[in-house]
């Protein structure tokens, strides 16, 4: 049996939805021809995505393993 | 819409599609596909798509568009278009001795060293003034301009270095390569935009 990693749920979700709100404010910025649009697509896309990925490389290093009782 | 942006788009569209049911469904990443698959949903595409987004929208920057779409530089588009070859920014905009979707970049970059992020950072600057700041009654440039950002292209060119008024002094075309004489000198090409007398100028129709 393999060992099965426990408790990723929530930070996989949390990563997720970061990570889809970051897409959608970089997919809007696209849209918007503005000189704002570059600062809200690095401020606003760019930390939602950076906190997403943060979030799931944190959830991958500290997900406890345990082996299921057999 | 650029295809390029289109692209991106459907990309950026995809990558969120595969993130929503990786966040619905977390339990598929207990096995050995796929954790595989959220690795390369949530890591590897959201910065591919960051990477490509912020690329596009640095060299969307660069576009005469882009420079035009804050109001205080409108008289400066309309300088564009001045009906009058003594208008050095109009004739070359109208003549495409500048690439005309790239009208204001190409002028006002600097092609020393780290131009371009000189650009970038007066531009973000710009952007602070335009939302945040208060706009000048009149725009300057940083600092006079360089003779060094006209000969990027005239330097060497036949019209340039041939041309009759360059050489009817031995001592011009050398004093205007070292910037000792700039080119927008009273009396040579002093006539820029001179946003000042667009009232009294007649128009270029053409290529709208």
């Amino acid at each position: 049996m393999t060992p099965e990693i426990v408790g990723l749920e929530k930070p996989l979700r949390l990563a997720g939805m970061l990570l889809i709100f970051g897409l959608l404010v970089e997919a809007i910025c696209l849209l918007w021809a503005r000189p704002l649009a570059f600062i809200v697509l690095v401020g606003a896309g760019g930390f939602l995505c950076a906190a997403g990925i943060v979030v799931y490389l944190y959830s991958l290093v500290s997900a406890a393993r345990v082996r299921p009782e057999q | 819409m650029s295809p390029s942006t289109t692209l991106l788009l459907c990309l950026i569209l995809f990558s969120a599609v595969l993130v929503s049911v990786l966040a619905a469904l977390p339990g598929i990443t207990a096995s050995r596909g796929g954790k595989i698959l959220a690795f390369l949903v949530l890591f590897v595409l959201p910065l591919l798509c960051m990477a490509i987004g912020v690329s596009s929208e640095v060299e969307r920057s660069k576009s005469t568009s882009f420079c035009l779409s804050c109001h205080v530089m409108e008289p400066y588009g309309r300088s564009l278009r001045v009906d009058d070859p003594s208008y050095l920014a109009a004739a070359h905009f109208q003549n495409h001795r500048v690439p005309a979707d790239q009208a204001c970049y190409t002028c006002h970059t600097n092609y020393a060293m780290f131009g371009g992020v000189r650009a970038k950072m007066h531009g973000l600057r710009h952007v602070y003034v335009q939302y945040l700041g208060k706009l000048p009654q009149q725009i300057h440039l940083y600092e006079p301009y360089n003779n060094r950002e006209c000969l990027h292209c005239h330097l060497g060119a036949r019209s340039f270095e041939e041309g009759a008024m360059h050489n009817a002094d031995p001592d011009l075309l050398p004093a205007v390569k070292a910037n000792k004489m700039s080119c927008l000198s009273s009396g040579c090409h002093d006539v820029v935009h001179n946003v000042g007398q667009l009232n009294n100028v007649k128009f270029w129709k053409g290529d709208k």
